[in-house]
């Protein structure tokens, strides 16, 4: 009998306990993530002057948005920017990847200082490269310069901003793709490598008919996380470009930031918000049905 | 066997070579943007200002950094970011931890819904919430204070945290509780005293991972701060070229006075940053 109460009375104490511990992280969570989403969708159904919400408008926004010029390049712009990114991510992360894991001396160190960018903010990135590749006093222009006596300026030309805000991107975010390769990497049995060293294999033949088919799941998982984190990405393009030069960086991200704080369309920028929002959501549902599938 | 060892052996170090030739350059590329802005910052004006530009400062001129430190706000905002930072890291890792404890530990109804509500808030874009967040706090009042900008960084982490944080919690072996509470340990005691010095490496990890996110992030401090005096550094870097026309010397002496503190933290604790990395990237 009297162990029963104190079960009871220990479980009502864990009851209390465990809504103590959960309540300020799901108020936080509720309050700063959720309720947003919800005025975010009422706020770009309604008409805006500056932060007052005036009459229902219905789609009018969505329809400009996704019915201009404006909408679809700033897609156009963030697809390109996420599938060039990836194709240089993943690669030169998974080569750094490979030949860290090897043993070798100086191992520790060399790691240390590939993957310091990763530490470095957008900000403190796009800066850097900005003035690496100034056009009038950078090392890169010089080069330029004494190669064919003209200067280059990286920042006017449509085509040559769109690679230098890649170049960027990729400089900062490799070491990600690096550290969860590695990671990966280690985790794969020597024994493996052995035998297919007592059959006789080459490198080349042991890279990608071994550890490239064991690397796939991390290196669908990584493909995933950072497309969805170029996407999203405002600060690093804004403090480099800002989007420009006409317009050729301005992707999706970028333009409802512009739209909702230098213009200050926060209808607008709402309703852009909303339709990133709804892209990541479309993007983890077929990520996660590629999944199960594979399962 | 002996001779095939030897050429095994032979063709391993072409091979070291080369894997050490790749490295090098490698390095060559993460560092060279960064060596670049240093060289730049220990330069005079005039120096700065030349085409073609000279690889060694011909004279060291730290008037950039004088000009930084004592002329300008700069450490305003540099004491800003710390105090911002210190504050998100204590309220964050307290509420994740508590959450991530429950969940870990307790029978909870409906669990698993839960880490699942949990890991999809941690994926909605910041992008996404900044234009509602404004609005909101412009009618909440706490527009432009330094506690708008704790909220939402402590917020925004909670889910990825208690993630992380859960992960370690499973990993303390329960035995070890139950015997401290069949000894007459209450469950506060237990996780106070037991729990939380067991999981110390994990929660260094995470800590870190806050302290890099708040002191890097330049999105929500340019958003809900627009007072001088409650800037932090990735927006008071960026002033530099809007308010001055373009000081590269200053601006990159601020760049590398920012930068320094994360970088000797990293080099430090490299370890603690890429398990918590590791963690986090494969729960999301």
């Amino acid at each position: 009998m009297n162990g029963v109460i104190k079960l009871n009375k220990k479980r009502n104490e864990e009851k209390i306990l465990s809504v103590i511990f959960l309540a300020p992280a799901i108020i936080l969570i509720l309050c700063m993530t959720v309720l947003p989403i919800i005025y975010a969708v009422n706020t770009s159904l309604h008409a805006t002057e500056y932060a007052q919400i005036k009459e229902f408008i219905g789609l009018k926004y969505y329809r400009e948005i996704l019915g201009s010029v404006k909408g679809w390049s700033a897609i156009f712009n963030s697809i390109s920017y996420v599938l060039m990114s990836l194709l240089l991510v993943i690669p030169i992360g998974t080569i750094c990847a490979v030949l860290l894991n090897q043993k070798i001396a100086g191992r520790t160190f060399i790691r240390t200082l590939v993957i310091i960018p990763w530490v470095l903010s957008q900000t403190v990135t796009a800066l850097l490269w900005k003035w690496l590749l100034n056009s009038n006093y950078g090392p890169v222009s010089y080069i330029y310069y004494s190669l064919t006596g003209q200067k280059i300026d990286f920042f006017n030309t449509p085509l040559a901003a769109k690679f230098t805000v890649v170049l960027a991107n990729v400089w900062n975010s490799f070491p990600i793709v690096l550290i969860l390769i590695l990671a990966a990497l280690q985790s794969i049995s020597a024994d493996v490598y052995e035998a297919a060293q007592v059959d006789g294999a080459t490198r080349l033949q042991t890279f990608f008919k071994i550890t490239l088919p064991l690397l796939k799941p991390i290196i669908l998982t990584t493909v995933v996380l950072q497309s969805m984190e170029y996407f999203n990405m405002v600060t690093l393009v804004y403090t480099l470009t800002s989007g420009g030069p006409f317009n050729a960086t301005q992707t999706m991200s970028v333009l409802a930031f512009k739209e909702g704080f230098e213009y200050w369309h926060l209808g607008y920028g709402s309703a852009s918000s909303i339709i990133i929002l709804v892209l990541n959501m479309l993007f983890s549902i077929f990520y996660m049905k590629t999944l199960r599938k594979k399962d | 066997m002996a001779g095939s060892y030897a050429t095994g052996k032979k063709k391993f170090s072409i091979y070291i070579l080369l894997t050490y030739l790749v490295l090098i350059l490698f390095i060559l590329v993460t560092i060279t943007p960064i060596i670049w802005g240093l060289i730049t910052s220990l330069k005079g004006t005039g120096e700065i200002n030349r085409f073609p530009p000279t690889i060694f400062p011909e004279k060291l001129d730290l008037s950039n950094f004088y000009k930084v430190i004592f002329l300008s706000n700069f450490t305003t905002y540099f004491k800003n970011s710390c105090l911002v930072t210190f504050l998100c890291i204590l309220a964050s890792t307290i509420i994740a931890g508590h959450a991530a404890y429950a969940i870990s530990r307790f029978n909870i109804k409906f669990k698993e819904q839960m880490m699942f509500g949990i890991l999809m808030t941690s994926m909605v874009p910041a992008v996404a919430l900044l234009i509602p967040l404004y609005i909101m706090g412009v009618k909440a009042g706490i527009y432009n204070t330094g506690f708008m900008l704790v909220l939402v960084y402590t917020s925004w982490r909670t889910p990825m945290l208690t993630w992380i944080l859960k992960g370690f919690f499973d990993s303390v072996p329960i035995a070890i509780e139950e015997a401290a509470m069949i000894d007459g340990c209450t469950r506060l005691r237990t996780f106070y005293t037991i729990v939380i010095p067991m999981s110390q490496p994990g929660i260094v990890s995470s800590a870190l991972l806050t302290a890099v996110y708040v002191w890097n992030d330049f999105l929500v401090s340019f958003t809900f701060v627009t007072k001088e005096e409650l800037r932090t550094v990735s927006v008071g870097l960026y002033s530099y070229i809007t308010q001055y026309g373009v000081q590269w010397g200053e601006l990159l002496s601020a760049v590398m006075i920012t930068i320094i503190p994360i970088i000797i933290l990293f080099v430090l604790l490299q370890r603690k940053f890429v398990d918590g990395m590791a963690a986090g990237a494969v729960k999301g």
